[in-house]
């Protein structure tokens, strides 16, 4: 109990801070702020995915979906915001669906370069509807988010915005993987055979996974389109479909907080070169070799830097390594104390 | 389409294939190797092309010799990669992929700050045109067949002929067995990325007269090669010649038909369709 | 009517028939035996009589209901539950938990899965874990990671599993394999346990003490067909089924 207080302090700390850094920011940080929030949801929903075993590298055919359908709803249609962003995450979810349902049964790299495909495939059916999109010109002149009808005009507030959004993301996937689903979700990703063995309906497991990371995919598709309010087909590419899983490797994928602590990270992280145009070409360069180099000396993620560097002192210490995971006594609360390296 | 459209259209098909084959052969020899899909195969390609930019345009050497270096140069990044990045990731196939992603990354980004934002070209190596049952073809296009088909020969030649090529076949077919019969996996390993890479750079170098030269040149090759691998099935050698050919058809035929986005689109949703009822692709190998 | 009964099952990949044409059936209560020399189509007969592979002819009937073609987890929900030759277990997580999966059918499901929070799974749920763990001997292993377990016990872990489903009958494959003398002679009279509490048995096994020890009935296979079929004393004497195993001492062209 203790433990969890503390957990819930610390969040709300940091929940604060990023409050107060909105409002004090200007326009600047709260722009920034708000692309970490939207990278943090296409991160953190795509974990579901993840955790099933399934290597997909798609996201950001979904996020695509989900911006440019609450995109057009809301500026040829007149369809209030919010009505626009959950039509654009339910068409995402509806479009995953349907590519889903006959992907899901292959593995491996088979299945990451199905979700390459899409990618591409729904990349191209944007640029190629033109009547629709406006294909490679741009889709300009969408209006901004609103709440209950009130138009939120200032960048702070739009943040405000994607800071509950992702809020109420991180919430909803933490209790979905803290559940009896996740433990299911986990054990498909670990043996889907053994799991099937014992009478899991994999396949539809599989399925819920990839449907519900392609809702909040939609999600973040609906904010970007109205925060940035112009819509570049190449955008949403093979590209950034990577950058999504690699927040993930590098954050750590065998916890919960890694793909947020990796979104946040690699987004904000290139914040340091942007001082200057001569090192504005560089936070590419630190962004690949920071990524190359967790995935070589830190396989666990950044999540587990941490926990390596409290064994490093212990040893030092003790000059003995600690015991992993903790041992919960039998008769006590079951919590998965799985091992970050998984 | 007039005839002569046609023909003029398969000719250059089987230019593209030719390079699309060269880019599809190290890319299945590896995934049947290390069953990895190497991601950084697009930026190789770039740098293939950026050498020949360098060494010929720049500096004026031949270009026989310029491409020779392209090959050898990334043929021993090849090596070290293998080395520094494919060897030392434990955890499977995923963290690899994910690396090998970073270094695409990597690659492309250098690229911008070493080779500059203006626009380079590469002048025109083999000048002057062709003229094939009354349509004309530029000699530059019309050499990539024949130096792809020598490379190709080249290739098969040494999986089928030489010792080092007969261990790449062993461990294809069972990594356990071959490293029991005493196959240093490592060396082969090595030698399969040098190889593929190679080959990606000679496609990069040939083709590097024809288009204009950026560090993000070499996705949309990776993305043909990609579609490639899997109509001719992950792993198979004659399936990446196959696929290339009918691709580089595809490409020309129904990109001068419909365009280039839709043709683009039709060979996707190919594939997708391909991945869910024939994964294992033309020659593939049951998974 | 036998409890699980297979006419005419076939499998055949690409050209070969890795089961060709058996005939199988086990009645209620029965502890049998599937042996055979390795290649013999033993765990491809597992394979698919759990459905993890169709077939490409023949049928399967289970408690008289027809279920060739049925998915796995189908044909679980019925009552016949497989383990694997390979050990197979939910390595990063802990032995309670992998018992816990194997209580998947009988549990909350819909939204009550996800309103339940992995805190505080239902006591009775945990109360039948222990159940299966005492009964398999692995209570105090209960929160260990799967991985860290020695091997006897992560092969009995997997037993243990599949007896949370409440199978009817339990195909067991290779059980012992790997184990010493020890260990084989416990995991054997547990097997023999649970058949006494009601469960049918089929069991695929190599160790031929094991077999011959427990087994009522022998089904023996050799290249995808059915040899012969009796009591272990039976079978053990069929100078078929001796050749087949040491083979014939002709030598091949």
């Amino acid at each position: 109990m203790k433990s969890k207080l503390r957990t819930v302090a610390m969040l709300a700390v940091v929940l604060l801070a990023l409050i107060l850094l909105t409002a004090v920011g200007g326009n600047y940080y709260a722009h920034l702020l708000a692309l970490v929030f939207t990278n943090v949801i296409l991160a953190a929903s795509l974990r579901l995915s993840l955790m099933c075993g399934q290597l997909n590298i798609g996201h950001s055919a979904f996020m695509s979906v989900g911006a440019y359908t609450s995109a057009l709803l809301a500026k040829n249609l007149g369809v209030p915001f919010e009505l626009a962003l959950l039509s654009g995450a339910a068409l995402a979810m509806i479009v995953g669906v349907a590519m889903g349902y006959p992907s899901l049964r292959l593995r491996g790299v088979y299945f990451a370069m199905v979700t390459v495909a899409f990618v591409e495939a729904i990349r191209l059916i944007v640029q190629i509807w033109v009547s629709l999109t406006r294909g490679m010109s741009g889709l300009s002149g969408i209006p901004k988010p609103s709440l209950l009808g009130m138009v939120l005009v200032t960048k702070p507030d739009q943040c405000y915005l994607a800071l509950g959004l992702m809020v109420v993301t991180l919430l909803i996937l933490y209790k979905l993987e803290y559940s009896r689903l996740g433990l299911i979700w986990k054990s498909i990703g670990m043996a889907d055979n053994l799991a099937l063995s014992l009478g899991v309906n994999v396949a539809a497991y599989k399925l819920l996974a990839f449907a519900l990371g392609c809702f909040f995919a939609g999600v973040a598709g609906a904010f970007y389109a109205h925060f940035v309010r112009f819509l570049f087909p190449p955008t949403f590419d093979f590209l950034m479909a990577t950058n999504i899983l690699v927040y993930n490797y590098v954050g750590g994928r065998g916890h919960f907080w890694g793909p947020i602590v990796g979104a946040a990270f690699l987004s904000w992280l290139p914040e340091i070169f942007r001082g200057s145009e001569a090192t504005r070409q560089y936070e590419t360069i630190f962004f690949s070799i920071t990524m190359l180099l967790t995935i070589l000396f830190l396989p666990g993620g950044l999540i587990t830097l941490p926990g390596k560097l409290t064994d490093l002192c212990r040893r030092r210490t003790e000059g003995v390594s600690s015991p992993s995971s903790a041992v919960v006594l039998p008769g006590q609360r079951v919590a998965v104390h799985g091992n970050p390296e998984g | 389409m007039t005839f002569a459209l046609l023909i003029q259209s398969m000719v250059i098909g089987l230019s593209l294939g030719s390079t699309y084959i060269l880019m599809a052969l190290g890319l299945t020899l590896m995934f049947g190797m290390m069953h990895i899909i190497n991601f950084a195969h697009g930026a190789v390609y770039m740098l293939g092309a950026f050498v020949i930019y360098y060494v010929f345009a720049q500096w004026g050497a031949a270009y026989w010799i310029a491409f020779f270096l392209a090959m050898l140069l990334l043929g021993a990044f090849g090596f070290v990669i293998e080395r520094c990045i494919y060897r030392p990731i434990k955890g499977g196939v995923e963290p690899t992929l994910v690396a090998l992603i970073a270094l695409t990354t990597f690659l492309q980004a250098m690229g911008y700050p070493v080779f500059g934002t203006l626009d380079k070209h590469v002048p025109t190596v083999f000048h002057g045109m062709y003229s094939i049952l009354g349509v004309g073809i530029s000699a530059e296009r019309l050499m990539i067949i024949p130096v792809a088909g020598v490379l190709v020969l080249g290739l098969y030649l040494f999986i089928n002929k030489t010792k080092m090529g007969a261990a790449m076949r062993a461990i294809e077919q069972d990594k356990e067995a071959a490293a029991l019969q005493g196959v240093n996996v490592h060396v082969v390993n090595a030698l399969a990325f040098g190889v593929g890479f190679a080959l990606a750079a000679a496609s990069g170098a040939l083709m590097a007269p024809i288009f204009k030269l950026d560090p993000m040149m070499g996705e949309q090759p990776l993305l043909k090669a990609f579609i490639i691998i899997i109509l001719g099935g992950l792993g198979s050698i004659p399936g990446a010649i196959l696929g290339g050919l009918i691709l580089g058809q595809i490409d020309s035929i129904v990109a001068t038909v419909m365009g280039l986005e839709p043709a683009f689109l039709l060979s996707f949703v190919f594939i997708i369709l391909l991945l869910l009822f024939k994964p294992t692709g033309l020659f593939g190998h049951e998974v | 009517m036998p409890l699980l009964e297979a006419q005419n099952l076939t499998k055949y990949f690409g050209g070969l028939a890795a089961v060709n044409r058996v005939d199988l059936a086990v009645e209620e209560g029965e502890i049998v035996g599937l042996i055979g020399p390795n290649g013999a189509g033993k765990t491809t007969c597992f394979n698919l009589l759990s459905g993890f592979l169709p077939p490409t002819a023949g049928t399967i009937t289970f408690h008289g209901q027809p279920v060739t073609g049925l998915k796995p987890h189908h044909i679980v929900a019925r009552g016949l539950v497989r383990t694997f030759q390979h050990t197979t277990l939910f390595q990063d997580m802990t032995v309670l938990q992998n018992v816990l999966m194997g209580l998947h059918l009988h549990s909350q499901r819909g939204l009550g899965q996800v309103l339940c929070s992995r805190r505080s799974f239902p006591q009775h749920e945990i109360d039948r874990c222990y159940a299966v763990l005492a009964f398999t001997g692995l209570v105090e292993l209960a929160d260990q990671l799967a991985k860290s377990l020695p091997h006897g016990h992560q092969r009995t872990l997997g037993i243990a599993m599949a007896l949370a489903v409440r199978p009817r009958l339990l195909m067991l494959d290779e059980p012992v394999t790997g184990m010493n003398l020890d260990e084989s002679l416990r995991v054997m009279q547990l097997v023999k346990t649970i058949r006494d509490r009601g469960t049918t048995i089929l069991l695929v096994e190599h160790n031929m003490k094991a077999v011959m020890g427990t087994c009522e009935r022998v089904v023996v296979l050799n290249f995808g067909q059915k040899l012969a079929e009796g009591t272990p004393a039976a079978v053990s004497s069929n100078p078929d089924v001796i050749a087949a195993y040491l083979g014939t001492g002709v030598t091949h062209a």
